[in-house]
């Protein structure tokens, strides 16, 4: 596959391409002091300085909150009435090779034992555009979960910054050859000029060792470990974390309206909510906050990749730097490592 | 000051007057303080006091957490401004006074965010709570740590979130509702506000009643209205401005103007300033016959 041109001058009339049939165009943008994903109509709204966005684009996929359903009680029953949705083509542009990566850790589990359409409907309209990294901070560690700016699993078109700030683009699924067919106008054919700046590779974080750590985790004497206890002590049970993550993927559904007529929603829960596992009996298996962050980290080391062949950390370092009180997921990986 | 925080800290554990310190500590990196609980005496060497340690740690003394509650008695790290917020829980019968051993740590303010540390600490990267401390020699305490700082705060109150206020007062109260819809637009529901909150400390908050519902939980316009609402106004005459919810918003909603707002109302309309006296107590739960009644029209 031949790198095409995509210049940044042709970003705005893409937009526009996109946006004009009802599409949905999402990408980094300054929102109330951060970096963030969001729809956007033109350019000039988006920017192009940031190491990653601070929420997720699961969002566009995965809404925090959703109608699925709505009822009526009446005299003779309940009227209830799925909902059908029919997303907009949906473009992400910006993606960070780790996130691209999430997308089949969702996948994974709304298409488990049950499709969920409300998610497959829309990631089946969903093309990731993924720009590689040029810098990082302190908190990425893609590298240490065997992931890469380099890595181009889950993107469809694969985008490289030249220095003139124009991409280089390469198609990478079925979806990413389609969405560069539809816009051909915009992807040119790159000139041996156009030379891509270099990447920046974060340090893989030495002390840390995935399969060491899901041996550990798989003895169930470690279960009630004291270094849970030890480490996690200080997480005070936000939902922030989970929030943002990409692969995390929890949800409640709740009722809303009156007594007669209203909408089940589905809206995003956390594990990390001390009501999260409480049962009608009062009862709640994990009656503590630092067994609900032991949840969070066997979900992500443990339970996914024993399921799933996707991966549950994608080493975006979202959850490091949106954290209260520094709680580090990769200082927990590290001292599960050395046990 | 840390040489004698860490002293102290291996003097109680030692001696057994406490079973667990309460403090802040370095991350991996040494980039960023994180909440440390030390209960060896030879791990007091990891207690650090800085302009980084910007956690309110008195959380930890509320009852939903059990599993600290089950070390022991625990003494605290505690900067005057963490020092109101267990004043008021005193006051509140949550804490026994007895039941901690406060260290207070003399400050010359903290960073906002800990992001905006580059090694240096200038009132341009300090919230507006510090610009106006009045507590930076910890008012409540059973030893102090660090040398006695002499700084009066100004008389006329200072800072961003005073400024913000004054513009917002200036506006109609349409235009007022529209800024507020437009910032609780972005809330998420993580509820990082009411965990970083030492007096959010319910055990089962009213949003996560169910039978019925009382709060909607979707993040949508109506139920973020509702939340962000209910918080402030069971926050109103007891919160201290420590500003931890707004630190802990994923989303940058400007919480401290909604708790600076509500502290002025209440020394308006109640003389009254919570967190100071741990024998007075907040204005919303007591009757007093000097209570205004102008309110009632």
């Amino acid at each position: 596959m031949t790198d095409k041109l995509l210049k940044r001058e042709n970003l705005d009339k893409l937009i526009g391409s996109v946006t004009v049939g009802g599409g949905v165009f999402v990408a980094p943008g300054m929102e109330a002091r951060r970096v963030v994903f969001r729809e956007v109509t033109r350019a000039d709204e988006m920017t192009h300085d940031y190491i990653i966005p601070v929420n997720s684009y699961k969002d566009w996929v995965f809404p925090q909150t959703e109608v699925i359903a709505r009822f009526a009680i009446k005299k003779d029953g309940v009227d209830l009435k799925g909902e059908k949705i029919e997303p907009p083509e949906t473009v992400v542009f910006g993606a960070r090779p780790c996130e691209a990566a999430s997308l089949a850790s969702l996948r994974s589990v709304f298409t488990w034992d049950f499709i969920d359409e409300f998610y497959t409907r829309r990631e089946d309209r969903l093309t990731v555009l993924t720009v590689a990294c040029t810098a990082a901070d302190d908190e990425c560690f893609c590298t240490t979960v065997e992931l890469s700016p380099e890595s181009t699993v889950g993107s469809d078109v694969y985008l490289k910054e030249t220095a003139d700030g124009d991409y280089l683009a390469s198609a990478i699924t079925d979806k990413g050859t389609a969405f560069m067919e539809k816009y051909s106008t915009l992807f040119e054919g790159a000139s041996a000029e156009a030379k891509p700046k270099e990447l920046f590779i974060p340090e893989k974080i030495d002390g840390i060792d995935l399969d060491r750590i899901k041996k550990w985790l798989d003895n169930k004497d470690h279960y009630d470990d004291p270094l849970w206890a030890e480490l996690s002590r200080k997480c005070f049970g936000c939902g922030a974390c989970t929030f943002s993550c990409p692969t995390c993927h929890c949800f409640d559904i709740t009722d809303e309206g009156t007594t007669y007529e209203g909408e089940k929603r589905k809206n995003w829960d956390a594990c990390q909510f001390e009501h999260f596992t409480l049962h009608a009996s009062g009862h709640n298996p994990r009656d503590a906050q630092f067994k609900r962050w032991r949840n969070r980290f066997m979900c992500k080391f443990n339970i996914y990749p024993k399921k799933f062949t996707s991966t549950g950390c994608v080493g975006c370092g979202r959850c490091i730097r949106v954290c209260p009180v520094r709680h580090d997921i990769t200082e927990v990986m590290e001292a599960i490592s050395g046990r | 000051m840390e040489n004698a925080l860490r002293e102290k800290a291996r003097e109680l554990l030692t001696s057994g007057e406490v079973q667990v310190v309460i403090g802040y500590g370095w991350n991996r990196r040494k980039t960023r303080t994180t909440p440390v609980f030390i209960t060896r005496s030879e791990d007091a060497d990891r207690l650090v006091f800085n302009p980084l340690c910007v956690n309110n740690l008195s959380i930890y003394l509320t009852r939903k957490y059990k599993d600290i509650q089950a070390l022991g008695r625990p003494a605290i790290v505690a900067k005057g401004c963490d020092i109101k917020n267990i004043v008021v829980l005193i006051s509140e019968s949550q804490v026994k006074r007895e039941g901690v051993y406060i260290i207070g740590a003399t400050c010359n303010g903290v960073v906002y965010k800990q992001e905006l540390w580059a090694g240096e600490l200038n009132p341009g990267i300090m919230p507006t709570k510090c610009h106006n401390c009045d507590v930076r020699n910890p008012h409540v305490t059973d030893f102090v740590v660090g040398d006695k700082t002499d700084f009066t705060p100004p008389e006329e109150p200072t800072g961003m979130v005073f400024d913000r206020i004054r513009e917002l007062d200036k506006k109609t109260p349409s235009e007022r509702w529209g800024f507020w819809i437009e910032e609780f637009s972005r809330c998420i529901k993580c509820y990082a506000c009411r965990q970083a909150c030492s007096l959010c400390y319910c055990e089962r908050c009213i949003t996560e009643k169910n039978m019925p519902q009382w709060v909607e939980t979707s993040a949508h316009p109506r139920g973020n209205l509702s939340w962000n609402l209910i918080r402030a106004m069971h926050l109103a005459g007891r919160c201290t401005f420590c500003g931890e919810c707004e630190r802990s918003c994923p989303v940058n909603i400007p919480l401290n103007l909604v708790n600076q707002k509500l502290v002025l109302t209440v020394k308006d309309a109640f003389s009254y300033r919570s967190g100071y006296d741990e024998k007075e107590h907040p204005p919303m739960i007591v009757y007093s016959p000097e209570d205004k009644e102008n309110f009632i029209k």
